[in-house]
């Protein structure tokens, strides 16, 4: 009956406290990212343009591909294509081989999580040492990310605070978020200080000059790549903008729309790499290009994954991203799943009220609401369809097309009322599973007209 | 392993309709006073700015602020504190536990205090490995929003550079907000 993130959902709000701090928290910085919008006077037409850029880039994407890849390597970087997972593990793997390196230090990055990077580079013998603090605590603790920008949110400092007298030695019981990033600023400068190779994501491709670039509040991309020799970016084939101009528009909405500050601490511009140093780009495809060919979901090309999505969406605030089975939650998460593998992944678009809320802050104007609408009507060509509600459907169907049963069934319908919960909120009816049913009226609209009950009055 | 065209291929096969680039001509953001501004937004990102004062001397004002400072790097021939040219050295790495960097910007900018620079030492390691960094930025070169930093920047050359806004931080702990993640715990721009 249930899909399974209703069913996980289901075990993430037993904890009442928690599930109200998530909710909170994460609406928190929703708000924040409306006061940022508000200040600025030209904020949908902001976001009206990066719309049409991602849209034209992607319409022209072959172009900007040649165009990106010939000017990065007049930089003199060097740049990689693969077609998915697999062959992006390889490749950086083949780097880090033929460089000898030992020990990798990452920056947050959404397509190495996508690849399964990490498990693999660890299995072929590459010390892997995320650098983001919220990475870090994740890959410490063994977990996931929960969110795309803000990765250990579902995380209480209590517990990390537990986690680093482990990991690092900190002091018993002290749990304080200053005492903590502080420990971790001393154990992950010694990580940088000791590692071969860097390896960071990118927040976008500038076609026309070749470059890179990486946004981060902490630093933690910019100390990996200026110390280490050499730096692997990994890249999404839809990261591409045209040109530094086009770039503007984004950079003015990324940070806003993710966590509501004016800008990221840290924009970093990558063109060439450093005198002795060597920068690897690998473009990666990965279901990309397929994607691109598909007019229903083409959008989803669009994201610049700030999170804003996931901040607004009501589903999300209140069931936690583990909730979601793909690794992206939210409602970008949902479409990205569906277009992954819909068989795989159609459990999570239920979670989903179609309140619309990811429409009206996606900075790009993805239409992630409409994409989920249509993914259910879809569901039941893929046989994913709710048995016991497709069965609903057909009775109301029947019951809608014959109005004499139907008058009959409405005037019964009061009845309704004094029947016992437990029949009401029977297996039977899956609408009435947690949820409370409306109470049918004493008397139909229909009934009351033709008594001439209803009173016409005249609208001012 | 993939060549290129296989995979601009398989971007051409998967056709879309063409979709015009759009006009960026919109009308951004100006300030009356973007140097006020840029303060102002520059310590609402966790730094700050100080507008030198006439005949006030930059050297006497960065050690009024970083009295404890010991090993400041610059390779800016106005600053006469510094304890050590940061240009010679050849490994990054010798750059850890410098107190203070003293570097140059080219840009600031009004709407998010922003500052543009485009590497101009020898390592840039310098502007994140540092405890403390302060930049110096001439107060007619503050821009009103992005769109106005980048038509500049576009018709520069630059191997690496960067836009800073205020000191390194982190949330990522239960979203408090900590000064002092990765890079330098705090940021002053002087603007001369």
């Amino acid at each position: 009956m249930s899909t399974k993130h209703a069913a996980a959902a289901r075990q993430f709000i037993l904890n009442r406290e928690q599930e109200q701090w998530h909710n909170e928290t994460l609406w928190m910085v929703r708000q924040k990212r409306d006061n940022m919008a508000m200040r600025i006077a030209e904020w949908e037409e902001l976001r009206e343009l990066a719309g049409k850029i991602k849209m034209h880039t992607i319409s022209r994407l072959d172009h900007y591909l040649e165009l990106f890849s010939s000017e990065a390597e007049r930089n003199g970087a060097t740049v990689h294509w693969a077609k998915d997972a697999n062959e992006h593990n390889e490749i950086v793997y083949s780097i880090l081989k033929e460089h000898r390196v030992k020990k990798l230090v990452k920056s947050k990055s959404m397509l190495t999580e996508e690849c399964l990077l990490n498990p693999y580079l660890i299995e072929q013998g590459i010390e892997v040492v995320e650098s983001d603090l919220g990475e870090r605590i994740l890959q410490l603790m063994g977990e996931n990310p929960s969110h795309i920008v803000m990765p250990a949110i579902h995380r209480k400092r209590e517990e990390v605070g537990k986690l680093f007298e482990e990991k690092m030695d900190s002091e018993k019981g002290n749990s304080d978020p200053t005492y903590l990033t502080r420990i971790a600023r001393k154990y992950l400068r010694n990580e940088f200080l000791t590692a071969d190779a860097a390896m960071t994501g990118a927040n976008f491709g500038v076609a026309q000059t070749g470059e890179v670039v990486v946004c981060t509040n902490e630093g933690n991309a910019d100390m990996g790549t200026s110390l280490c020799r050499l730096h692997i970016v990994s890249m999404g084939m839809e990261k591409l903008v045209p040109d530094l101009k086009s770039l503007g528009v984004f950079t003015r909405l990324l940070a806003r729309s993710a966590t509501g500050q004016p800008s990221t601490t840290y924009t970093s511009h990558y063109r060439r790499p450093g005198e002795g140093c060597e920068m690897h780009i690998v473009i990666v495809d990965n279901g990309r290009s397929e994607i691109r060919g598909n007019s229903e979901h083409v959008q989803t090309l669009k994201c610049i994954r700030c999170g804003a999505c996931m901040n607004t969406c009501p589903v999300y605030r209140r069931s936690g991203g583990y909730s979601y089975t793909y690794f992206i939650p939210g409602p970008i998460g949902i479409n990205l799943g569906m277009l992954k593998c819909p068989g795989k992944y159609s459990d999570n678009v239920s979670a989903c009220s179609l309140c619309y809320s990811c429409n009206n802050v996606c900075p790009a104007k993805i239409n992630l609401a409409e994409q989920i609408y249509g993914w259910r009507q879809g569901l039941d060509s893929i046989g994913k369809a709710d048995r016991m509600k497709k069965l609903m459907s057909k009775g109301m169907k029947f019951l809608f097309s014959h109005p004499a049963l139907y008058r009959n069934a409405l005037k019964m319908s009061p009845a309704i009322n004094l029947l016992p919960r437990f029949l009401v909120y029977s297996k039977l009816n899956a609408w009435g599973y947690g949820r409370e049913m409306p109470r049918f009226a004493g008397e139909s609209f229909t009934s009351m007209w033709i008594k001439g009950k209803v009173k016409k009055t005249n609208r001012k | 392993m993939s060549l290129k065209n296989d995979i601009i291929d398989s971007v051409r096969r998967h056709a879309q309709a063409e979709c015009d680039m759009p006009e960026i001509s919109l009308e951004a953001v100006k300030y009356a006073d973007p140097v006020s501004e840029f303060v102002e937004i520059s310590r609402f990102v966790g730094g700050d700015a100080i507008i030198l004062k006439d005949g006030e001397n930059i050297n006497t004002l960065i050690r009024t602020l970083y009295p404890e400072a010991v090993t400041v790097a610059s390779n800016m021939p106005e600053i006469s504190i510094s304890t050590c040219n940061p240009d010679a050295a050849d490994d990054p790495h010798n750059l850890n536990g410098i107190d203070l960097a003293i570097v140059k910007g080219e840009i600031g900018v009004a709407e998010n205090g922003c500052v543009w620079i485009p590497q101009n030492v020898k390592l840039k390691a310098l502007y994140f490995i540092a405890e403390n960094l302060v930049i110096i930025l001439d107060r007619n070169r503050i821009v009103n929003n992005m769109h106005e930093a980048y038509e500049y920047i576009a018709g520069t050359g630059y191997g690496f550079g960067v836009f800073i806004s205020g000191p390194s931080k982190t949330a990522d702990i239960e979203q408090a907000l900590v000064i002092g993640a990765h890079g330098a715990k705090s940021v002053t721009v002087i603007l001369s």
